[in-house]
């Protein structure tokens, strides 16, 4: 057997800084071979922020239907003559665009992107259409087992009337309008509250060029208005959902949880890899591989502004459903009671440090993985503490958190099927 | 460009280098030249199920992943139609980490009757979790043995028979492993931070002692040319109507699988897409609407897909992506959208070829098929396409005789 050379993730690459002149700040990540790049505008606009059901992800959808000098269709054949790919997202805290294209046409580009995120026009007839597709993907997602559960666990974890929990119902997709929409972009999608993150291969004029472009942008003076939301947890830690003719069950264990700005975050993502996070896990060597109840388990835990969540799920087939839910406490309780042996241990921090290797492989990766702290105020020192986690932690420190927090009064079961 | 070694072991084994100091890992992407395609027909899904074999360990390591992620690896596979793919990425220093169970692996792996089990009921997991209740999940279940009648490609690679994985037994699957897993029917890549010389040393020394194999035979029936419009229709507890429609293409060798290519990317690439832009968004009749070309080796398919908007007639839903498909068939493009869909393409290869994974698994497949210097030419085959070459195939691929047409409906009794 060959020698295994410990795994060293080694210095963290940097963002390089700039502000533009209406202070609209942009993170700089030069890395990769080809010329090409990767733009992200990222405003806090998600899902949190939004105060009617789906508002944040139709305003973000509506964005490339329609603005000032383009229609939807013309938009889209530029963008696509010129080789270009977007993404409009909405995530739970933040929502924007990212664009890919080839640096020659970095002018045309950016043109287009500031017409997209600042004229919108929320065209109604756009927007009918638009409501009327997404009722249907939705009648589609809330025949699958999954959805319906993760929607369940959501709304238990957060409570039925925050914007993180609640559930759309048919009617939500009736209820907006254009007037709704322009609110909320005048309120959310300003220069103030906008941040560009660049990757790919930067040149010396890129900087120059956003100055061009969103340099001299001003929002009507509109700000925005405290949300108020307060996270609500259901009382019921049981919910089952009822799915005629359903082949399997999807099973969602979770609860809030502490996001990143926790000082045992860290510690916490190393048990979470323990437990479900890879391909080894506890969860996957009892429940697939030991006893071949389901195609796959995982657990993940996830850091949001407000909090943080984590979710175990997996599918199983409807008579293994018990079985399976028995199987996943004993685990936690395993973990809570019994400290992880030193070899296992070894395993889950080389596998974690050479994940951290991948995530700063190239221009794209190490983009994604700044802006996740970013968004937290936090940077890279928030990598080099979790590296060293990684490779100093006990099993005793594993224990000791698996007994913190995964209690088992606290999570929330979720079944569907 | 992207440059690449080639060499060939005594034993058969083809390797392939590509050095990109760029990055601190090395992606290590082997193929095996077998997919359902080589299963027999009273015996399917075998080849996805010997994935799932494959890292059950060898009577020499008995656990695959245990030494991987201690050198800070990751991995996975996938099987096909034609294929089966196994890759791995890890820190380049512990690249021969890599090298050390993959030949380990392919030497001679532990067969075991509880290790078969267990992995038979993970594959049946498998099974219904992604085609048994999924909304819409058995679509290809139904439309393979609708379009295909003679060739394997008329059974999906997870299996016809979900029976066919309960009753296979040890003898078959040893059988299998002999006859398809050999240096001699595999191409071993690696791209990323590693040298040619590094590789090629390696790759004798961990690979060049396992000998050749009898590889079976192949000898596929070629499926005969369909000469009547095929339709079925089906019920079934989903939300919404969706229409399927397949064509029979050429070889993926052939000059007509890029035309096709970018006749699918003109139809349905982008929201520009011809389908998106009439069906979806002008005459509102789909809620979503997709078509694209197999990558098959053996003769493909182009499949279109799309979902219906609620009170619109199948029928006439049809009609209208025919008359889509026939507006190609007599008015040539014009320039703008022909270049359109090339510099598409264009693109998205840059893009796609700054991952080593994805160059690894390119730089294999285009081996596989003949052609490895299609890593670097093959947005010239597209550059080269005219508008003529464009209806001249739209006019032989895309007609009714050549088509099987599924009408997935819903049972359920429409809301108002």
């Amino acid at each position: 057997m060959p020698p295994i050379i410990p795994v060293e993730p080694g210095r963290i690459p940097e963002a390089g800084f700039a502000l533009l002149s209406n202070r609209i700040p942009v993170y700089m990540i030069e890395a990769g071979t080809e010329d090409i790049m990767r733009i992200d505008f990222t405003f806090m606009a998600g899902q949190a922020a939004e105060y009617l059901p789906l508002l944040a992800s139709t305003t973000n959808m509506m964005l490339t239907e329609g603005s000032l000098h383009y229609s939807s269709s013309r938009l889209n054949k530029i963008l696509d003559f010129h080789g270009a790919f977007y993404n409009l997202y909405t995530e739970k805290d933040r929502a924007g665009i990212v664009i890919f294209f080839m640096n020659k046409h970095i002018e045309k580009i950016l043109e287009l992107a500031r017409e997209i995120i600042f004229d919108p026009l929320f065209p109604a007839a756009e927007l009918k259409t638009l409501m009327k597709k997404r009722l249907r993907w939705y009648l589609v997602n809330r025949d699958k087992v999954s959805s319906l559960a993760i929607d369940q666990l959501f709304e238990s974890i957060f409570g039925k009337d925050h914007p993180c929990g609640r559930q759309a119902v048919q009617d939500d997709f009736l209820n907006l309008s254009p007037a709704l929409l322009s609110d909320f972009h005048s309120q959310y999608y300003t220069p103030e509250n906008l941040a560009i993150i660049v990757s790919g291969k930067i040149h010396r004029n890129t900087v120059d060029l956003l100055n061009k472009f969103f340099g001299e942008l001003h929002s009507a003076g509109r700000s925005i208005k405290e949300s108020g939301n307060v996270i609500k947890s259901e009382e019921r830690k049981q919910v089952h959902i009822n799915k005629k003719g359903a082949v399997q069950t999807a099973i969602r264990i979770g609860s809030l949880s502490i996001n990143k700005l926790h000082p045992d975050y860290p510690g916490m993502k190393v048990l979470n890899v323990v437990l479900g996070g890879y391909f080894n896990s506890r969860l996957m060597k009892n429940i697939r591989e030991e006893k071949g109840l389901t195609y796959g388990i995982h657990s993940v835990i996830n850091s949001l502004i407000i909090s943080g969540f984590k979710v175990i799920s997996t599918e199983v087939s409807k008579k293994s459903t018990q079985k399976a839910i028995d199987e996943i406490y004993k685990e936690i309780q395993l973990l809570q009671e019994v400290p992880v042996e030193k070899e296992e241990l070894g395993i889950v921090k080389n596998y974690m440090l050479g994940e951290i290797v991948r995530m700063f492989d190239g221009p794209f990766a190490i983009a994604e993985s700044f802006r996740s702290v970013w968004e937290f105020g936090l940077d890279n020192k928030y990598y080099y503490r979790l590296v060293e986690k990684i490779k100093t932690i006990e099993p005793d420190e594993i224990t000791a958190l698996a007994k913190t927090y995964y209690k088992s009064d606290d999570l929330y079961q979720i079944t569907a099927g | 460009m992207i440059n690449y070694n080639r060499f060939t072991l005594d034993n058969g084994l083809r390797i392939l280098v590509h050095e990109d100091r760029s990055t601190p890992l090395v992606a290590m992407n082997i193929i095996y030249d077998v997919g359902s395609r080589d299963e027999d027909p009273g015996s399917t899904g075998l080849a996805h199920l010997f994935e799932h074999l494959m890292f059950g360990g060898t009577a020499h390591i008995p656990e695959f992943d245990k030494h991987l992620l201690l050198a800070g690896g990751e991995n996975n596979a996938f099987t096909n139609t034609d294929i089966t793919d196994y890759y791995i990425t890890l820190p380049a220093g512990n690249i021969e980490i890599a090298f050390w169970l993959e030949s380990d692996r392919m030497n001679l792996l532990d067969f075991s009757d509880k290790n078969l089990d267990i992995q038979k009921s993970v594959v049946i997991e498998e099974y219904n979790q992604r085609y048994l209740n999924q909304p819409y999940g058995d679509a290809m279940l139904i439309l393979r043995p609708l379009a295909y009648k003679v060739h394997p490609y008329r059974w999906p690679t997870i299996g016809m028979d979900i029976s066919h994985i309960r009753d296979v037994r040890l003898p078959e699957i040893r059988d299998f492993f002999f006859t398809h897993y050999a240096p001699n029917n595999a191409i071993l890549t690696l791209t990323g931070n590693i040298s040619a010389d590094s590789a090629i040393n390696l790759s004798q020394k961990w690979f060049g002692a396992i000998e050749k194999r009898n590889i079976r035979t192949r000898d596929l029936p070629a499926e005969p040319e369909q000469n009547e419009a095929r339709s079925l229709t089906v019920e079934r507890d989903v939300p919404v109507n969706a229409l399927y429609k397949v064509w029979h293409t050429g070889q993926r060798t052939s000059n007509d699988f890029y035309i096709l290519d970018l006749i699918t990317d003109l139809l349905s690439g982008g929201e520009s897409g011809r389908l998106y832009t009439r069906l979806v968004r002008q005459k509102k009749l789909f809620s979503e609407i997709d078509a694209y070309i197999t990558s098959d080796i053996d003769p493909g398919l182009i499949i279109l897909n799309g979902k219906l908007m609620k009170g619109v007639d199948i029928h006439q839903a049809e009609e209208s992506v025919n008359q889509v498909i026939n507006d190609l068939k007599e008015k040539y493009l014009s320039s703008p959208e022909m270049e359109k869909v090339k510099n598409k393409y264009e693109s998205s290869n840059i893009f796609s070829n700054t991952s080593i994974l994805n160059k690894a698994m390119n730089l294999s497949f285009y081996d596989l098929i003949g052609n490895t210097d299609l890593i670097n030419n093959e947005v010239d085959l597209y550059r080269k396409i005219d508008r003529k070459m464009v209806i001249e195939a739209v006019n032989r691929y895309f007609n009714p005789s050549n088509c099987s047409t599924l009408y997935y409906l819903s049972s359920r009794k429409q809301p108002k």
